[in-house]
């Protein structure tokens, strides 16, 4: 299993969001909600740069870009502190609540409790988009991965 | 509650005036005399005053008088009522419906204190007015899914986390882009163009039209079939409350266009986005048990809608009315 936030796990969630939700998450929402996402996906010309902050390890946020055109993925890797960075929409979130909605915490909350914000583009844009930012996330938090303060933990058990 | 019109007969009757009494009645009630007041006649009141609309210390005189305490009501008969009198049916219906409103109180309730930094003096005492209804309101619902649907928790948010299931996945729509705009409004109180574009999303949109769609839907099934006699009370009375809400944040979206008419263009930008995801369903919400249908519905969103921005004066776009005769909004909550 890949570290999250690493190259390699960015490389699983490329995979995982050219793949999309999964028939079971399909079959709990109406053909039409997913319709609408399919729409979108179809024409989406935007960039994301999803941030973490606090991760351990790191003295700034690491982003997570994803480029989207044509209906797939078009770019996903992981930009470091030091480089510079270009998204059309810029969000950013705490470790804490990245590990959450790994662990399940509901990505539309995660949206509407402010726990991921909107740093940079236009937000009446971004809305426009809302479903299949949300989707996309949860997709994104089902990504397996292995999260640095579990390693922390661990290894202090096993001390 | 004696009488017993159709939920829906209100559909077809359009707008009508009420009579001093009637406005004298739903002004002047105690909490245990709204019982008797008919729900059409408060969300008619809603739009009495909407053509001349009345100032903010006025609003908040009004808020002074017709406070009332959320734990002054009694939820007994309406536990009898959810359990032995209404249909399994009917029961998820209606809590389907509610739980917007749910948790759609407790969001307006948080993302409501960043506006009152850059209103003005006077805007500020009815905003603070308004704070107060909303964490009022959350209560009133937390209470009702404890006492009456029989949700278990240690605190709010664990009633919260037990109704969410019953959220649709589109609520997001309106309530995370205004959890965004609040925070666009954090960073920026004073932006004039940001707090125009939240007040659409929040005064006219949510509050303006799901807030009393859903409101009417819940009520007048609860009225029409004697049922939940504290629900309708303290929905009737919130319902009183947002009639003030919906007044201040449409006086507040004409001042601001009055003041610069290019304001216009954030009012009509924010009902793009919101109109372009309203047409989207991600679940069925039965509402034939509550005696509606789907249309009825969607008729009831049409005419919030066009009775506001026509009473207060504000147009739409070509564009604009293209889309809205397209999209199809539905019950998201609010």
């Amino acid at each position: 299993m890949s570290d999250f936030f690493s190259p390699s796990w960015a490389s699983s969630v490329r995979a995982a969001l050219t793949a999309g939700p999964s028939e079971q998450v399909r079959a709990g929402k109406l053909q039409e909600y997913w319709d609408f996402f399919d729409l979108v996906k179809s024409i989406y010309p935007a960039s994301w740069a999803l941030g973490c902050r606090d991760l351990p390890g790191l003295s700034s946020a690491a982003y997570l870009f994803v480029r989207w055109g044509g209906g797939s993925v078009t770019e996903c890797r992981i930009i470091g502190p030091d480089e510079p960075l270009s998204a059309t929409y810029v969000l950013g979130m705490d470790y804490q609540d990245w590990r959450a909605l790994h662990e399940g915490y509901d990505p539309q909350r995660t949206v509407m409790y402010r726990k991921i914000l909107l740093e940079e583009g236009n937000l009446l844009e971004f809305f426009k988009a809302i479903y299949f930012f949300v989707e996309s996330l949860a997709v994104i938090g089902s990504v397996p991965g292995v999260y640095p303060d579990t390693l922390l933990l661990a290894g202090h058990v096993r001390a | 509650m004696t009488e017993r019109k159709s939920p829906t007969a209100v559909l077809r009757e359009g707008p009508r005036a009420l009579s001093d009494d009637q406005v004298r009645e739903i002004e002047d009630s105690a909490l245990a005399e709204v019982l008797h007041v008919d729900i059409d006649d408060v969300i008619e009141y809603v739009h009495k005053d909407l053509k001349s609309l009345p100032d903010f210390t006025t609003l908040y005189r009004k808020y002074l008088k017709q406070r009332w305490d959320v734990y002054d009501l009694d939820f007994s008969q309406d536990q009898v009522d959810w359990r032995e009198k209404m249909t399994e049916e009917e029961r998820q219906s209606f809590i389907a419906v509610a739980s917007g409103f749910h948790h759609g109180e407790r969001q307006v309730e948080i993302e409501l204190p960043v506006f009152m930094i850059g209103a003005s003096e006077e805007c500020k005492l009815h905003i603070a007015a308004q704070i107060e209804d909303e964490a009022r309101h959350t209560v009133f619902f937390d209470r009702f899914y404890r006492e009456v649907v029989g949700l278990e928790g240690d605190d709010i948010m664990a009633v919260l986390d037990a109704s969410f299931p019953w959220v649709s996945e589109t609520f997001v729509a309106p309530f995370g882009l205004l959890a965004y705009q609040a925070d666009e409004l954090r960073l920026h109180p004073y932006d004039e163009r940001a707090r125009v574009r939240y007040g659409t999303t929040y005064f006219l949109w949510i509050e303006g039209v799901l807030a009393l769609s859903v409101m009417k839907v819940t009520l007048s099934y609860a009225r029409w079939r004697g049922f939940l006699p504290a629900y309708y009370t303290g929905f009737t009375a919130t319902c009183r409350d947002e009639s003030r809400h919906v007044q201040g944040g449409m006086r507040y979206l004409q001042d601001a266009v009055r003041k610069d008419p290019t304001m216009i263009n954030e009012i009509h930008d924010t009902l793009r986005t919101i109109l372009a995801v309203s047409g989207v369903v991600s679940r069925r919400v039965y509402y034939e048990p509550l005696g509606w249908t789907d249309d009825e519905v969607r008729v009831l969103f049409f005419q919030q809608l066009r009775r506001k921005l026509n009473d207060v004066g504000i147009g739409l776009s070509p564009d604009l009315e293209d889309l809205l005769q397209k999209v199809q909004p539905v019950l998201a909550g609010g």
